[in-house]
């Protein structure tokens, strides 16, 4: 069984943390999500295969120009901001 | 009349006519969605301002979606509108710019009502995780709709609007259609900017729509398509308006069906599973009666079996990445820390629910760097090897015929089934639509135990015309096109 530490490791570098008994009921789920998963490695040769990481090959990819363009105001990026000072997001010091 | 139940042609020939003005039916909307908010949970936001944007409207009916009342999924970005993907984290989240698809409903002066309730990132397919609660089954409230997008679907199974907007990571669209007695259409990946959506798994997401028939599905989705310079994987526009092209000629198509995904042993199944087969063969018959040819094909079970696995695996593994922006420093619910990375920490602790966290650590275990050759990366080798099996069959053949679901919607409290490997890859073969973007369209199919089921069709890429046109077709032949669960005359 996959040790709770090391899935709180797993949160940890996602940045949250469950509680001792949410770890414990992914504990058992990853027995199941690991048996699944052994489906994955069944499939012959499947180590000659090109991962794939888009449904299809595009043709027509296209790359804006390096323009400045909608650009958002200040005060539409400060709208959601739960802390401001001086028209800027405030957070906790990061420096001495 | 109500004027809700009928179809977007009628109602636009009655708006062209004068019969009716767009504030008609947005009053009727919103009085529905009032109506059945505290029984169904349809929506996050419903939109009084939906009267005034409604009378505001210029007197030109240029065009089908013209004071079309509509709803939006809650994970797509409105300007100046709560817009919170059903999460504690972006509760309070006012958007600051439009969706594409936003926009050009705008463009087509459609007016939008609510934003519905979704599985909590898009992240689930039972309609029960969205931060402000359960979203019911219209058919049965002791029901599941499906999900992620259980409040769109609900919302048009009610009849409050003919049309509603939701995302497709895996069948996030197509099941609730099932569920709920209604279309849900994905077209082909790219087809629909997805600016403005808030991403869950970037390779398999699609937007798409909710309808009660085909038409207004095509009708939906020529006005959404389009190239979009905002989205670099949008594709240019195939310049063909779909809802002209449905004439319903199909004979001599040619559809398959996957042996090993139908072919389950019955001994003592629910009788739910038996009805969604005996189903599934009278659509066969059909099928036929249009001209349709279809044949069974065998895959490979084993490649079938990693359908799911390889879904969990590439998803978890996108979404850790896509969501982590969501810190509370430039927007979300913020949490208070002694330090940048607490107040982060924190705020992802208590925004997210447990049944994300758990999808973000399975995402995590398949991307660290042990993992990663042998998990993630052979589950996007896997999807090669099925999407090339499928691209291959559709040169012989126009798309894939399968039921939508193993059976009706389930209820909240139902057990685990113990037979359910035996019909898994029944409810789990919808991601073969994801995996490749093809164009995939679920519509009603029969009435078991007073709910409704569907069936599925999935067409090689590109192709979304002529797979709404089968679907078009064959909604005529089987008879349950336009029913409703709640709110109509049409209901069966």
């Amino acid at each position: 069984m996959i040790k709770k530490e090391d899935l709180k490791e797993y949160a940890s570098k996602l940045m949250f943390d469950m509680k001792d008994e949410e770890y414990e009921v992914l504990q058992k789920e990853f027995i199941y999500i690991l048996k699944n998963m052994e489906a994955i490695n069944k499939i012959e040769g499947i180590e000659q295969i090109t991962p794939m990481t888009h449904p299809f090959i595009m043709t027509d990819v296209f790359f804006n120009d390096d323009k400045v363009k909608d650009c958002l105001k200040t005060e539409e990026v400060l709208q959601n901001a739960k802390e401001m000072e001086n028209n800027e997001i405030k957070v906790p010091k990061v420096v001495g | 009349m109500e004027y809700l139940d009928l179809t977007i042609k009628e109602m636009h020939e009655l708006l062209k006519n004068g019969e009716i003005t767009p504030l008609t039916l947005s009053k009727a909307a919103l009085e529905r969605a009032y109506k059945y908010q505290s029984d169904y949970n349809s929506f996050v936001t419903i939109l009084d301002d939906a009267l005034n944007a409604a009378k505001d409207l210029d007197d030109n009916v240029d065009n089908p979606l013209y004071g079309i009342p509509y709803a939006l999924k809650d994970n797509i970005s409105t300007k100046g509108i709560l817009t919170t993907a059903s999460s504690n984290i972006l509760k309070d989240y006012v958007p600051v710019f439009d969706a594409t698809v936003v926009t050009k409903l705008k463009e087509k002066k459609a007016v939008l009502i609510g934003k519905t309730v979704l599985d909590e990132l898009a992240m689930g397919g039972s309609g029960t995780t969205g931060h402000t609660g359960i979203v019911c089954n219209p058919w049965d409230k002791e029901r599941m709709i499906g999900g992620s997008s259980a409040g769109s679907a609900a919302a048009v199974a009610l009849g409050i609007v003919p049309f509603a907007l939701g995302s497709d990571t895996g069948d996030s669209i197509r099941k609730p259609a099932a569920y709920g007695g209604l279309v849900g259409f994905k077209p082909t990946y790219g087809r629909i900017s997805r600016y403005g959506l808030f991403p869950f798994a970037s390779s398999l997401d699609h937007f798409g729509c909710l309808t009660r028939w085909v038409e207004d599905a095509a009708y939906v989705i020529d006005a959404l398509k389009g190239k979009d310079e905002k989205d670099m994987t949008s594709l240019p526009d195939d310049n063909k308006i779909y809802s002209e092209l449905l004439d319903g000629k199909v004979k001599g198509k040619k559809l398959f069906y996957i042996k090993e995904i139908i072919d389950i042993d019955t001994k003592d199944i629910n009788q739910e599973v038996q009805a969604t087969l005996d189903n599934f063969n009278f659509v066969l018959e059909q099928c036929k009666e249009l001209g349709i040819e279809v044949e069974a094909v065998s895959i490979e079970k084993k490649l079938l079996n990693a359908l799911h696995p390889t879904y969990i695996t590439i998803s978890c593994a996108e979404v850790t990445s896509n969501n982590a922006n969501l810190t509370g420093i430039i927007f979300g619910n913020r949490q208070p820390g002694d330090t940048v990375d607490e107040v982060m920490f924190n705020t992802r602790t208590d925004g997210f629910s447990e049944l994300i966290k758990r999808r973000f650590v399975i995402g995590s275990y398949v991307l660290q760097k042990e993992n990663q050759e042998k998990l993630f990366l052979n589950a996007c080798r896997v999807r090669r090897i099925i999407v090339d099996k499928i691209t291959e069959l559709f040169k012989k053949y126009d798309g894939l015929i399968l039921p939508a679901t193993g059976g009706i919607a389930p209820k909240f409290d139902q057990k685990f089934d113990k037979l359910l490997d035996r019909y898994l890859l029944l409810e789990n073969h919808l991601v073969i639509g994801n995996f490749g973007g093809f164009p995939s369209i679920t519509i009603p199919s029969g009435v078991v135990s007073n709910m409704p089921i569907g069936v599925n069709i999935t067409g090689p890429i590109l192709k979304d015309s002529e797979v709404l046109n089968m679907a078009y077709a064959l909604e005529s032949q089987l008879g349950y096109k336009g029913i409703m669960a709640k709110g109509g005359n049409k209901n069966v």
